[in-house]
């Protein structure tokens, strides 16, 4: 992101609070549970990432969700840093799905602020490129044979192509910003 | 009203007069008139055939409501009423009185109800929810066209009751009953009486001792004439209904007669030992033992399956030691016939067993127990004789944790609350205070509810007392291998910030949960369950301690989690439920019976295995309904094949008229 940050006040004014976020969350895969959790924080207790972040809370998230502070939550990069690995959906008592509510807000990023953290962007692109979301160096793949591991399967790029048109990603990809680095406000 | 009287206009209504109908439409303030169109539909029904007078008003169930209807039945000779209001299990039995005191067979009136099934659900349609309550107030007329008069009709009550259950909730609902003067039978599955309760150290808020509280009562059992104790012993089935009930009590056999003392000598020298249930298995006792020192009745009691003597006495050692020769190894289960009038079952619950929630380790590391094993710990009467030390060296803890909401409020066990653990965490983090005075206590929480009188206070008393209580659920419990000591897992979530906290010992607040035997009662007294498997009341507020069956009660945690106070409240409301049945002794019970016309009748008794409530029998060649059990559901008219079956009330003619009612409307479009 090149601009200048905005500043955002401290407290949270009612009216920053958008009470139909919630519901809209509601409806989108993964998210349908998020009013009903009650903020006990074993997802957070659980969380890999959370156990080496300054700020990275999924029991924030979900009660960002619930206030409405879509914007705030928008332009949080704490977004950005959970694996996916869904130990959270395991242990949560309320069956919340906070790893599915964060690939919403993610995908909102995307849609609603045209923002997404650089490395994604890479990852995607490499995707388009070569069907990997890592470039393999030719000095891995000599490897392989060298290890006498079989060629790695030829992706077909043409459906990877065509996925990428149909959903909608290659246009958004285009025109999205890059976040170089990942903060929190 | 005097049964010559209502004889008379039972023969009245039969002449097969024309209908006179009066509809009447309740506002219910805002509730109906605020979605429908209360004139509208008014204005509709006075051009309904039959239909002699229709108004509304806004409250009907009102005194002055009803007057209104009592003025017309008199004024305008109704002899149907409609009253298009709210559902009938609300005030059908106010309008059923209310024209009845006008001569009028109750079983003449029918309720539209456009309140629950109309504006509730409609809020804010109005045209569409007007157009609905026509339709139902019109369904209603064609049907109140073709309503019969019904006798009511009273079964005799018998004056004794049969409590399920010897907990703190049976023996208060046995005490409550007895003391009243009816007959009581306590039938308890266990060697002695006094449940849950028996085994708790103190109980919240006050501290009492909690054996002390109780052991009194329990001995009043034992000594009260009116109350005959089954302890050892199950329900295996029960027949007919309301005030005539038929019991049949499967009574184990204790090997050892009332000629006990008590005086132990038998145990002392028997060689046979097994984990001692009422010390949830943290001691040992013997294949000859008495639960506990208070037990009612104060007996030995051999455990059949742990005592050598099988199939052959081979070892005689407690027949040898017994002074009273109250030994007998040749008793044998018998079966006891019961004739009540009514039935409390208080069952009770179970606690939650944590074993499959991996992520405590429970079972797994020796550190980690459970909220009723740390109550034994605790007691004085347990284990450790009240000396709080962790299992694996016996050394006094110095660090514990307590973790709350363990198999409670969680989707993946149960979701509900189950109420008490919260104040039973909070006491015995006192009690480990008040034991180990410089020892740290952690209490982990989702919430804290502390609901109770004197609760709150309670709660504030810990706080003062230095428990420290962090608002997180525990994620996980890691041990270290080579001090059993335990690392707890939270998010202080009031902080934000990851807590890790390393203790001697973690107690698992664990939930109350139903009892398996719960469900089998269920089935044999065709009681209802909700779906956290506790059983369900006849109505949440205003019917709390009756079962869905006439005459059968329900009282303490077989109902829902609950604490001591509530229990016991309860259980002496449950008495009083049954008392005031047995003491009028006789019921009113429904007249919407099944009606078999024997002519028509093919004998094929389907009926009578589709009825779930017995009310069927086949003898002398002819079906009959017993027509106290019958509970007018309809199942066996629907499925006879000959229509050899009526419904009274719900005769085919009437739900035709009905459909009829409804079908209208599609072809005038009204």
């Amino acid at each position: 992101m090149t601009e200048e940050k905005e500043y955002v006040p401290p407290v949270i004014k009612a009216e920053e609070l958008d009470p139909k976020f919630k519901y809209k969350m509601s409806k989108e895969h993964g998210a349908e549970k998020v009013m009903v959790c009650f903020q006990c924080g074993t997802c957070t207790a659980d969380c890999p990432i959370a156990r080496f972040s300054e700020f990275y809370r999924p029991r924030r998230i979900a009660r960002m969700v619930q206030l409405g502070l879509k914007d705030r939550l928008l332009l949080d990069g704490a977004l950005w840093l959970c694996s996916s690995c869904f130990t959270c959906v395991d242990h949560c008592p309320q069956g919340v799905e906070i790893a599915g509510i964060v690939r919403v807000l993610r995908n909102m990023t995307v849609e609603d602020k045209n923002l997404l953290p650089l490395v994604y962007k890479e990852l995607a692109t490499n995707l388009m490129k070569t069907g990997f979301v890592y470039e393999i160096p030719d000095s891995r793949l000599q490897k392989r044979v060298e290890q006498g591991l079989p060629p790695l399967p030829k992706p077909n790029m043409k459906d990877v192509l065509k996925i990428f048109e149909v959903t909608g990603s290659a246009r958004l990809l285009e025109k999205v910003q890059t976040i170089a680095k990942v903060e929190s406000k | 009203m005097a049964e010559s009287n209502n004889e008379e206009r039972l023969n009245a209504s039969k002449s097969g007069e024309i209908p006179r109908i009066g509809v009447y439409v309740c506002h219910c303030g805002t509730n109906i008139a605020g979605s429908v169109d209360v004139k509208k539909i008014v204005e509709y029904a006075s051009t309904l055939p039959n239909v002699v007078v229709a108004k509304d008003y806004r409250y009907l169930c009102s005194d002055p409501g009803q007057a209104i209807i009592k003025q017309d039945v008199k004024e305008f000779k109704l002899n149907r009423v409609v009253i298009a209001a709210c559902t009938p299990t609300l005030h059908e039995l106010t309008f059923s009185k209310c024209v009845e005191e006008v001569g009028l067979n109750r079983y003449l009136l029918t309720i539209a109800n456009i309140r629950e099934q109309c504006s509730w659900v409609h809020m804010h349609r109005i045209d569409e929810a007007t157009e609905k309550a026509i339709e139902i107030v019109r369904m209603a007329v064609a049907r109140a066209s073709l309503l019969e008069p019904l006798k009511v009709r009273k079964v005799p009550i018998r004056k004794s009751c049969l409590i399920i259950g010897g907990g703190i909730s049976g023996i208060q609902a046995a005490l409550d009953l007895a003391g009243e003067g009816f007959d009581v039978y306590l039938v308890e599955k266990n060697p002695s009486i006094g449940g849950h309760m028996a085994r708790f150290d103190k109980t919240f808020p006050t501290m009492d001792c909690s054996l002390c509280i109780l052991s009194p009562k329990m001995a009043d059992v034992g000594h009260n004439p009116k109350i005959e104790l089954l302890t050892n012993s199950e329900v295996i089935d029960i027949k007919g209904y309301v005030g005539n009930f038929k019991a049949t009590i499967l009574k184990k056999p204790r090997y050892v007669t009332k000629d006990c003392s008590a005086c132990g000598e038998c145990s002392k020298v028997c060689p046979e030992t097994a984990p001692n249930e009422f010390d949830e298995g943290l001691s040992t006792r013997h294949a000859i033992y008495i639960p506990f020192p208070q037990a009612v009745p104060s007996t030995y009691v051999i455990d059949r399956e742990l005592c050598l003597n099988k199939e052959a006495i081979v070892c005689d050692k407690c027949m040898k030691a017994c002074e009273r020769k109250a030994i007998d190894f040749t008793m044998k289960p018998e079966t006891v016939e019961l004739e009540v009038g009514t039935i409390i079952v208080a069952t009770g619950h179970e606690t939650f067993d944590p074993s499959e929630l991996e992520e405590y380790g429970y079972k797994k590391y020796a550190n980690v127990v459970t909220g009723p094993e740390f109550e034994r710990i605790l007691s004085p009467t347990g284990p450790t004789e009240g000396k709080v030390v962790r299992p694996s060296d016996k050394k006094v803890p110095k660090r514990v944790a307590f973790i709350q909401c363990v198999g409670s409020r969680d989707e993946k066990t149960n979701p509900y609350c189950s109420r008490v653990c919260c104040m039973y965490a909070t006491k015995q983090a006192l009690l480990i205070k008040e034991k180990i005075p410089d020892a740290e206590v952690l209490i982990f929480y989702i919430d804290m509810r502390a609901f109770g009188k004197g609760y709150e206070e309670f709660y504030k008393r810990a706080q003062k007392e230095g428990i420290r209580y962090i608002r997180g659920r525990v994620a996980e419990i890691s041990e270290d291998a080579k001090s059993k000591n335990l690392t707890v897992r939270a998010e202080d979530t009031l902080l934000g910030v990851a807590v890790e906290a390393e203790v001697d010992l973690v107690i698992l607040s664990v939930g109350l949960v139903p009892r398996i035997e719960t469900s089998m009662l269920s089935t044999i007294l065709n009681l209802s369950k909700g779906s956290d498997g506790f059983l369900r009341e006849a109505h949440p507020k205003l019917r709390p301690v009756d079962s869905l069956v006439d005459g059968v009660f329900l009282a303490g945690t077989v109902q829902g989690p609950k604490d001591i106070p509530d229990s016991v409240a309860q259980a002496s409301a449950a008495a009083q439920k049954a008392s005031i049945l047995m003491s009028v002794g006789e019921a009113e019970v429904e007249a919407i019976s099944a009606e078999i016309n024997s002519d028509l009748c093919s004998r094929c008794l389907i009926c009578l295995h589709i009825c779930p409530f017995n009310a069927l029998i086949y003898s002398e060649g002819k079906v009959e309904v017993l027509e106290a059990l019958c509970k007018g559901c309809g199942a066996c008219a629907a499925a006879c094949p000959s229509k050899a079956i009526k419904m009274k009330n719900f005769t085919n003619e009437q739900i035709l008229a009905e459909l009829k009612g409804v079908l209208l409307g599609l072809s005038t479009g009204v």
